[in-house]
């Protein structure tokens, strides 16, 4: 079921959390709201689950308006930060509690109830721990359990809030491939939020960068990541290093690259740390002189920190293993530094 | 699978420990305190109690005057705690469950009767339902009785107790917040569903944590029951009253035999005290719990 979401604007006093939002989610999809801790991306989500009220806007579920419907109609379901288990009751519980609620005419039978809560214990490969109670259970396996519940009462839409906030990395990095995979499976339109670039490129169809109660840009994890809209998608979403150029009437020109100036005569170039070349010797006059001055050798990208010599100014380098090994960097030798995909914003004021 | 467990600290238990003669005096002081003040007049009573013999104890207890004085305590015990029950879990949910206007006041309420003498609680009933009070002749004139006999002392002892039991969920809810609530509400659960369902089993030691506190309240409340009471004998005299007023005989055994079982009521509490505090002390604790090891 698809999300059509209409001006929408939130307050909490004098704190605006959302300004005008439209946003659609398409059928079907996996969607995730990604923006800085204030950007307002949990409030949206508990806006379309109906735990908060919008000031203004509306919410369409598919055409049809559900901004006055009650939570328990709206048929979504949700996965909470903390998971939110009924701690006193086990899993088995947990799982059947949004079919045990049901009024009793819509209610299934306890052989049907079992049946699906089995199913879906199945599906979250924690089988063996139906008699268990939250507190017995791993964060990762109470994550999974909140989501099962969640899944249980076959929620036309399924919200997630932070889903693997509190989780370490590798435990997060698993269940991150497990809800993109099981998303292929049932196929049920879902919104998660997230702080954390990386998961919501890795997990998501499409990417909603948010900021300041404002939607930045919507996009795939390739659109936005190749093609930011403005300098705040371009820094949320990797390491930025800045440039600041100076050109002339045609525009300033870096090495090969010209770009637009500003009427000052100055912009600014946001380069990637993967997009900094480092040189032995410098192969033409816009190369820049650096100092080397830490090196972090771990990791599958080895990072280099480096500092201009004509400014004083801090450059991040990231380099492939193989040519880290070839240029063989040592703290305080001079290099020289070329950054290429420079990327360039365009003031508005420009045709 | 296997529990780890975590090895306690030993550095840090060092590092805090005091020299042996600093914690053998703080704890012989402790003591010494506790024996003088507690355990001594505890055992006074008894022995105060049964100086005269069983057969002296047993008649104190089983005379009728005591007996209606238990009637009594029990009725106004009966009365107060169920409905300061009712409402201690309704304060506690709309306080913590809830936002709206003048919260901070309803608190401050709450906390009323633990801040004002009972000696006055009393008092303010005398100048209302009494004869000279506001409501008195309104009452009198439609033959309704309420002070110097069993309605008031309920009325008071409600009043006195009226803390017990939301002052121990507020803090409980509050640590456990409302996102269970939500996530029922969510799911589909109605008000009523969420409250009996996800609410009221998660607090339900702290529940039965007040209870206790409220009841011995309740059964042992002097000052507010002694104002409104008239001290009538057989009628309006729960059981502290009929203490002080055997005393005031000198009708010492007596007295002392009554006071055992307020003494046993005390030590009864402090039992099932000690042991739901455990539980309480869990339920909150695991509001807030790490993550456990698979």
């Amino acid at each position: 079921m698809g999300i059509q979401i209409q001006n929408i604007s939130k307050q909490f006093g004098n704190y605006t959390a959302l300004d005008q939002i439209d946003l659609t989610v398409p059928s079907g999809e996996l969607v995730a709201l990604l923006g800085p801790s204030g950007s307002g991306k949990t409030t949206l989500l508990r806006i379309i689950a109906g735990l908060e009220t919008p000031d203004t806007g509306t919410i369409h579920f598919d055409g049809e308006e559900t901004t006055q419907r009650k939570v328990r109609e709206r048929q979504v379901g949700f996965v909470f930060q903390h998971y939110a288990l009924f701690r006193h009751m086990t899993v088995f519980d947990n799982i059947a509690f949004g079919m045990t609620v049901k009024p009793r005419a819509e209610r299934p039978g306890k052989a049907q109830i079992s049946a699906r809560v089995h199913e879906l214990l199945g599906l979250i490969q924690l089988d063996n721990l139906v008699d268990r109670y939250p507190a017995q259970l791993s964060g990762g396996q109470r994550q999974r359990v909140a989501l099962a519940r969640a899944l249980a009462t076959e929620p036309k839409v399924l919200l997630l809030d932070e889903p693997f906030g509190a989780l370490d990395a590798k435990v997060r990095q698993e269940l991150r491939r497990w809800l993109r995979k099981l998303h292929d499976e049932i196929h049920v339109t879902s919104v998660f939020v997230t702080h954390d670039q990386e998961e919501a490129l890795e997990v998501a169809d499409r990417v909603v960068v948010m900021n300041q109660a404002k939607v930045e840009q919507v996009g795939t994890p390739e659109e936005v990541y190749d093609r930011p809209a403005n300098p705040f998608v371009y820094g949320f979403l990797g390491n930025v290093n800045l440039f600041h150029c100076r050109g002339n009437e045609s525009g300033g020109q870096h090495g090969e690259s010209t770009f637009p100036v500003d009427s000052d005569g100055v912009n600014i170039g946001y380069v990637r740390p993967g997009d900094i070349r480092i040189l032995r010797r410098a192969e033409s006059a816009a190369d820049i002189a650096a100092e080397v001055i830490f090196i972090q050798g771990a990791g599958a990208l080895p990072r280099v920190e480096l500092r201009r010599v004509d400014n004083g100014e801090t450059v991040h380098a990231e380099l492939p293993r193989e040519q880290y090994r070839q240029l063989a960097l040592k703290i305080g030798e001079q290099v020289y530094i070329q950054p290429t995909n420079i990327r360039v914003f365009v003031p508005d004021y420009q045709i | 699978m296997t529990t780890q467990s975590i090895t306690p600290n030993t550095l840090g238990d060092a590092a805090l420990t005091e020299p042996k003669a600093v914690r053998w005096l703080l704890s012989g002081l402790a003591l010494t305190f506790l024996i003088l003040f507690l355990v001594v007049p505890l055992v006074a009573v008894f022995v105060q109690a049964l100086e005269k013999g069983v057969d002296t104890y047993w008649a104190a207890i089983i005379e009728p005057d005591a007996l209606a004085a238990i009637r009594l305590t029990l009725i106004a015990a009966g009365v107060s705690v169920p409905l300061n029950l009712v409402f201690g879990i309704a304060a506690a949910w709309a306080i913590t469950k809830f936002k709206f206007r003048g919260k901070a006041f309803l608190i401050t309420l709450i906390d009323l009767p633990f801040s004002v003498s009972p000696v006055i609680s009393g008092f303010i009933y005398v100048l209302l339902f009494g004869l000279q009070g506001w409501l008195g002749p309104w009452l009198k004139a439609h033959d309704i009785q309420l002070i110097f006999a069993v309605p008031g002392i309920v009325l008071a002892t409600i009043f006195v107790t009226f803390p017990f039991v939301a002052r121990e969920l507020i803090p409980l809810m509050q640590a456990q917040g409302t996102e269970e609530e939500e996530a029922a509400l969510v799911l589909g659960a109605s008000g009523w569903q969420i409250f009996f369902r996800v609410t009221l089993p998660n607090v339900i030691w702290g529940v039965l944590y007040g209870v206790i506190l409220c009841n011995a309240r309740a059964m042992g409340e002097f000052g507010a029951v002694s104002v409104v009471s008239g001290h009538i004998r057989g009628l309006t005299n729960t059981l502290p009253l009929h203490v002080e007023i055997l005393y005031n005989e000198y009708n010492f055994a007596a007295a002392f035999a009554v006071a055992t079982l307020l003494a046993l009521l005390a030590i009864l509490t402090l039992v099932a005290k000690a042991l739901l505090e455990k539980k309480v002390r869990h339920a909150v604790k695991s509001a807030t719990k790490p993550i456990g090891v698979e």
